[in-house]
């Protein structure tokens, strides 16, 4: 079982590492790539926690073989906003006080970033299930629907 | 006796202020144990039975040894100190000749990668002798069922001394009667019998909660790593590291102060990372193979072998008269346990009976022993399941006397002083102002609209409820200190794991009683080595007992200072007040030396003057009961039961709202572990014991698309013994809810759900089933 | 999972030689949201599995003529969002958008879904209920297979270890001709379907029922179609009644089972309920069309 070598985009940055050909993109990440903003949950896709971008399409990494991500272009938690700043979903997120424990919430922002790259101006009901594919167990998704339907609201308004 | 008082205006506390982690959390620069990657780290895996109950016959671990990267293989025969007679979940590490649970770990393994440690597991040959098992507690509990415990293992009551201080007087106590039933307890008052009798309406029922999973989204995960000479280091998810530390050296026979847990951060615990689980393997295993190991749960075995909720079984009698006037109160309620002893039997007891003012009672509680996973706490131990009974059938009661159920509950409702079951009497709470507030709701007043707009064009059947629950507050003693530093600024440390945000409102608590600016503080989650012994982040208790602490230690720690400060200027300690980050003498503003040069004289080569370091040590004795309300709004498909939420709403008085950002989350958080409870979630198991949903996909937890918005709306009722008058917050939200949506649904299709979750099926199969019958 | 090989083919000819030099067998990854997961419990431990993401042949959706062609590797997201999938073939788009969450179904291959064959596959009826055929490569070459008969048992189906589903091919049903795919969950995301429906009606220019296709999904071990309570439909005026007929009929075809999703009675009363619904939403876009066409 020979190593493969994964060339692939990665935060914007070209990435060339060699990896087990039965690791996941999830665990590529996390372990070869020393990102571990995304999380494993319950490695099965039923929960979101491990949600990245793939070519900006919010996917389940721990689903994926990380060789399927030759040459694409995969996006973490990490990369959402340069570093030193925040994406407004960020900024909100913590002025409005949504993290707790905080395990889900790279997944949950990467999935919510990828609801509004589609759709700018979602409504709260696209929203809703466009994160429903992210389990929280401590906030009862409320403050995020508030955050994230006030970062549409300002995008649908032009600002931020 | 007073609310407690601060030392100056409150400034800090009550205001809504994120918390300082947020940043960290939202760059997903946190890190979890699963996220520490030391140099040499082996990935451990544990071997599991995959029958409830077998003796093992033999264990063959030698190809999985030989497999390249394994570094280490053990079973119980390498771990000589486990005990045959298991006293706790914690100490059956590993099966020793049997097991008896489905899931049960039976060996163990290190080894360099995850795959390949995966394939060791394939390779040890393990013999097994089925034996008969003792899945229905209603059976288990019968005279000839198939043992479940050792002879003479103890009931495990630690469980209910950590989370509710609620006591069952030991005259109540029975010797058990069947080998499985391993806690029994009664309590009584009045003559039932003659209740009943004249009574014009008896209602009897049984309610059903199948056991649930706590739902933390970071499954247990622990790293171990030992030094050279014989010191232990544990990287834990943990709501408590002092107790994980007892745990370990009881389980593994070491000293406590050789181990040092560091309390990494904890991605959800709720109750269940609170007993020791997977630390006294993996510490084994990192012993024997030298090198750090790091075992993480996979969500399978989270499910199929972690520490749920107790599986509870209501049966419940009440005779009341026409108008309502309550008599009697009559029940049994069994709570199955799994394989070892660990319920809170005395709250399903308490709340059945203490809710309301019943005259007369008999309640007889029952620990079951089954083969299944044994259980530990979830957020509220037994009082979803047992409010879940008591307020469904109270609403039941209204609806077949037709009265009003929120006037029908007002009117039985307990106060201040009135005695609980146990005859202890009920401190003072919110109950009343909670209940009130249900009634004032728009969504509780516009309840016959909602309900005549349902059935027709197009739209399902709609129905309102509510129920009313809360939780008694847990108690543990803490300890706290607060360090002037050189430069004036504070730092608070505490041993006190930061899972729900508590840490911003101790810094809150220790800015407000010293006298500073709330970013004067910065607060520090210590280790076992380095803080102060502290008590578990579980039981709704962390503000009001380490809140207590941090306010306590503040005051002390501005009282050395006060003294320091009086000296130098010559005046009395009474006359000083704190303002700027000065300590300034009241009336005379340049009669002033800064805190910064206090904190210097106590570090300064050669200088008299001692450093202020405040501390505290408090044990308490007074609880703190929260009460929760939950109205839920909602619209049923006829045919298919489905159930759409379309509005809910937590009513709760927390006392005094330290950070109300926080606390909305708290509730909110609850509110939907608690809808969970009535809706979806449940461990099913057949009848050998085998979990048939052991996935995220078959145990279903909510989502965002099944939700509405949570409103939350915080009453003040301040405890004349927490700081600042607060409440536990943790607890209640958790409650009310199966009550709330078993009513709603009753309200919209006509049929009484008693048993939990109220899913699709039973509401389509109920209501196909009444209409066969009319 | 245990540790495997991995074959990465870049063309449908190099995927077709790879599986022919396993003679052991290699389990084929598209989207992995059905292989993954059963191979993190341990009930696959293949050797060899080979990677369909460079097969460009498996990505392709295109409407060739009047026939609609998906690709085995096309993602029910594509399926949920591209416009050639609407209209009449409508619950094909909504048994996509079915698919556990949107992070699934940006991975989750229609190929996969069917290959994989659970009895709950949702992508499975409405296909069928088009009449879609299988289009299937091995090393002797391409056959075509009506979905239909496709499945031949609880997660398995007519292919052999050597063959792979290249594309399905779904004919024209006709200008006059509306589908509706609904399945009951507990949850609204994330979940199985307990009993799914997919209902397909094509009216002729009497205005009568031409065609009628009915498909269940988690009621048999395979997806199974609804024969009687077609042939009750087929030629006549679709009212109210008849449509009630004809759920009472799909009825008699189910065959569940209970487990822990749903009991039989439950799963008997939905398809009840859901072939009802499915037929009537499959009337009311086969009448809109109609109008619209005419």
């Amino acid at each position: 079982m020979k190593k493969q070598v994964l060339s692939c985009t990665v935060n914007d940055e070209a990435v060339e590492v060699l990896v087990r050909p039965y690791t996941t993109l999830l665990d590529a990440l996390r372990e070869d790539l020393g990102l571990t903003g995304p999380k494993e949950g319950c490695g099965t896709g039923d929960c979101g926690a491990c949600t990245v971008h793939l070519d900006g399409k919010p996917v389940a990494s721990c689903l994926m073989l990380a060789m399927q991500a030759r040459g694409r272009s995969v996006r973490t938690i990490e990369g959402l906003a340069k570093t030193g700043q925040l994406h407004p979903l960020q900024d909100a997120f913590v002025r409005h006080g949504v993290p707790q424990c905080g395990f889900c919430i790279p997944g949950v922002l990467m999935a919510a970033a990828a609801v509004l790259a589609e759709n700018p101006k979602a409504t709260e009901q696209e929203i809703r299930y466009g994160i429903a594919g992210n389990l929280c167990r401590c906030t009862g998704y409320t403050k995020m629907l508030t955050a994230i339907t006030e970062v549409a609201g300002a995008s649908a308004r032009g600002e931020g | 006796m007073a609310v407690m008082k601060t030392t100056r205006d409150i400034k800090g506390v009550g205001d809504p202020i994120p918390r300082a982690d947020g940043r960290e959390k939202v760059t997903g620069a946190v890190q979890y144990v699963a996220d520490i990657q030391p140099r040499g780290l082996l990935h451990a895996k544990l071997l599991r039975s995959p029958h409830a109950h077998a003796k093992i016959v033999r264990i063959d671990t030698s190809k999985a040894k030989a497999l390249p990267g394994v570094r280490a293989v053990i079973t119980a025969k390498d771990m000589p100190q486990l005990k045959k007679k298991a006293p706790t979940r914690a100490h059956a590490v590993l099966a020793i000749d049997r097991v008896v649970f489905s899931g049960q770990p039976v060996a163990a393994v290190a080894a360099d990668e995850l795959a390949i440690a995966e394939e060791a597991l394939d390779l040890i040959e393990v013999e097994y002798q089925v034996l008969p098992v003792a899945v229905d507690p209603l059976k288990s509990m019968q005279p000839g069922a198939p043992p479940v415990a050792e002879a003479g293992t103890e009931a495990d009551t630690s469980e209910a001394l950590a989370h509710s201080a609620v006591a069952l007087t030991s005259s109540e106590t029975k010797p058990a009667k069947a080998v499985n039933i391993s806690q029994q307890a009664t309590v009584k008052r009045g003559d039932v019998a003659k209740g009943f009798a004249e009574a014009d309406h008896i209602l009897e029922k049984t309610y059903r909660v199948p056991m649930v999973h706590q739902g933390y989204l970071e499954p247990h995960a622990v790293l171990a790593q030992w030094d050279t000479v014989g010191n232990l280091t544990l990287w834990a998810s943990t709501q408590g590291s002092f107790n994980t530390r007892s745990e370990v050296a009881d389980v593994l026979e070491i000293a406590e102060n050789r181990i040092k847990v560091i309390p990494v951060e904890c991605g959800g615990g709720f109750g269940g990372k609170i007993r020791a689980l997977c630390e006294p393997i993996t510490a084994e295993l990192a012993r024997v193979s030298g090198k750090p190991v790091r075992y993480v749960m996979t969500r399978k075995e989270e499910l199929e072998a972690g520490m749920p909720a107790p599986q509870v079984i209501i049966k419940l009698k009440t005779g009341v008269k026409r108008d309502g006037t309550l008599l009697a109160l009559e029940a049994d309620t069994i709570l199955d346990t799994g394989a070892f002893s660990g319920t809170v039997l005395a709250v399903s007891a308490v709340f059945l009976g203490s809710m309301y003012k019943w005259p007369a009672f008999e309640i007889r509680g029952m620990e079951v022993l089954t083969h299944k996973p044994s259980v530990a706490a979830y957020r509220a131990p037994g009082a979803p399941q047992t409010i879940f009974a008591i307020e469904s059938h109270m609403s039941q009661i209204a609806r077949e006397l037709g009265l009003d159920p929120l006037e029908f509950r007002m009117r039985h409702l307990i106060q201040e002083g009135d005695p609980m079951v146990n005859n202890q009497p009920w401190q003072s709470n919110g109950a009343k102002q909670v209940l009130a507030k249900v009634g004032e709701h728009p969504i509780w007043k516009g309840r016959k609209e909602w309900a005549a707009s349902g059935g027709k064009d197009g739209r399902g059947l709609r129905g309102t409820g509510f129920a009313l629950g809360g939780w008694l507050g847990g108690l543990q003693p803490t300890s706290a200190t607060v360090r002037l530093n050189p430069d004036g600024s504070l730092n608070v440390l505490t041993g006190q794991v930061d899972i729900a945000g508590t840490n911003i409102s101790l810094a809150q608590i220790a800015a407000s009683a010293f006298g500073v600016d709330f970013d004067q503080v910065k607060i520090t989650t210590g280790d076992t080595d380095s803080a102060p012994l502290t008590g578990l982040s579980a039981g709704s208790k962390t503000i009001y007992t380490v809140g207590s602490a941090v306010l306590q230690a503040a005051q002390d720690a501005r009282r050395q200072t006060f003294e320091i400060a009086a000296k130098e200027m010559e005046a009395s300690v009474h006359d000083l007040e704190i303002r700027d980050n000065k300590v300034v003498v009241k009336g005379a503003p340049d009669k002033s030396v800064t805190l910064a040069s206090i904190g210097k004289k106590g570090n300064l080569y050669m200088s008299k003057v001692q450093p202020v370091l405040g501390t505290a040590t408090p044990a308490f004795s007074q609880q703190a009961p929260g009460f929760a309300a939950q109205i839920a709004r909602v619209e049923v498909d006829p045919d298919t039961g489905e159930t759409t939420l379309h509005d809910f709403v937590v009513i709760q008085d927390v006392g005094k709202a330290i950070n109300p950002l926080g606390v909305e989350g708290q509730m909110q958080g609850g509110a939907v572990q608690s809808l969970g409870i009535a809706m979806t979630e449940g461990l099913m198991f057949d009848d050998s014991g085998r979990l048939m949903n052991p996935s995220l996909l078959d145990y279903r937890k909510l989502t965002a698309a099944d939700l509405p918005n949570i409103e939350t709306i915080i009453v003040e009722v301040p405890s004349p013994s927490g700081p600042f008058g607060a409440r536990g917050v943790g607890e209640p939200p958790i409650v009310p809810a199966p009550a709330a949506i078993a009513n709603a649904v009753e309200d919209a299709a006509g049929v009484r759900i008693t048993e939990l979750p109220v899913t699709p099926e039973r509401i389509a199969l109920a209501r196909a089933a009444k209409g066969n019958a009319s | 999972m245990r540790r495997f090989d991995l074959a990465l083919p870049e063309s449908l000819e190099d995927c077709l030689k790879t599986l022919a030099g396993k003679p052991a067998g290699a389990k084929l990854l598209a989207g992995g949201t059905d292989l993954l997961p059963q191979m993190k419990n341990g009930l696959l431990k293949p050797a060899w599995v080979v990677d369909l993401s460079r097969v460009a042949e498996l990505h392709k959706l295109a409407v060739e003529g009047d026939e609609l062609h998906i690709g085995a590797a096309v993602t029910a997201r594509a399926l949920e969002l591209d416009p050639r999938v609407a209209g009449r073939h409508a619950s094909i788009a909504e048994s996509g958008a079915l698919v556990g969450s949107v992070q699934v179904r940006n991975l989750a291959s229609v190929g996969g879904n069917l290959c994989n064959a659970a009895p709950s596959a949702d992508m499975a009826p409405p296909l069928i209920a088009l009449d879609a055929l299988a289009v299937i490569a091995g090393p002797n070459g391409r056959r075509r297979v009506l979905l239909a008969e496709f499945f031949t048992g609880v997660r398995r189906t007519v292919l052999g270890a050597d063959e792979l589903l290249v594309e399905l091919v779904v004919p024209d049903p006709g200008a006059r001709s509306g589908g509706n795919y609904l399945r009951h969950t507990p949850r609204r995301e994330l979940d199985i379907a307990v009993v799914g429906v997919a209902s397909q009606l094509t009216l002729g220019a009497d205005g009568r029922c031409a065609k009628a296709r009915i498909a269940l999904a988690a009621v048999a071990p395979t997806p199974v179609r609804a024969t009687a309570a077609e042939q009750a439909l087929q030629g006549q005026t679709v009212t109210p009644e008849l449509i009630e007929r004809a759920a009472g009929l799909a009825v008699e075809a189910a065959k569940p089972i209970a487990d822990q999703r749903g009991s039989v009675e439950f799963r008997r009363h939905l398809t009840r309920v859901l072939t009802r619904r499915t037929l009537t939403t499959a009337l009311a876009r086969a009448g809109a069309l109609a109008r619209a066409s005419a």
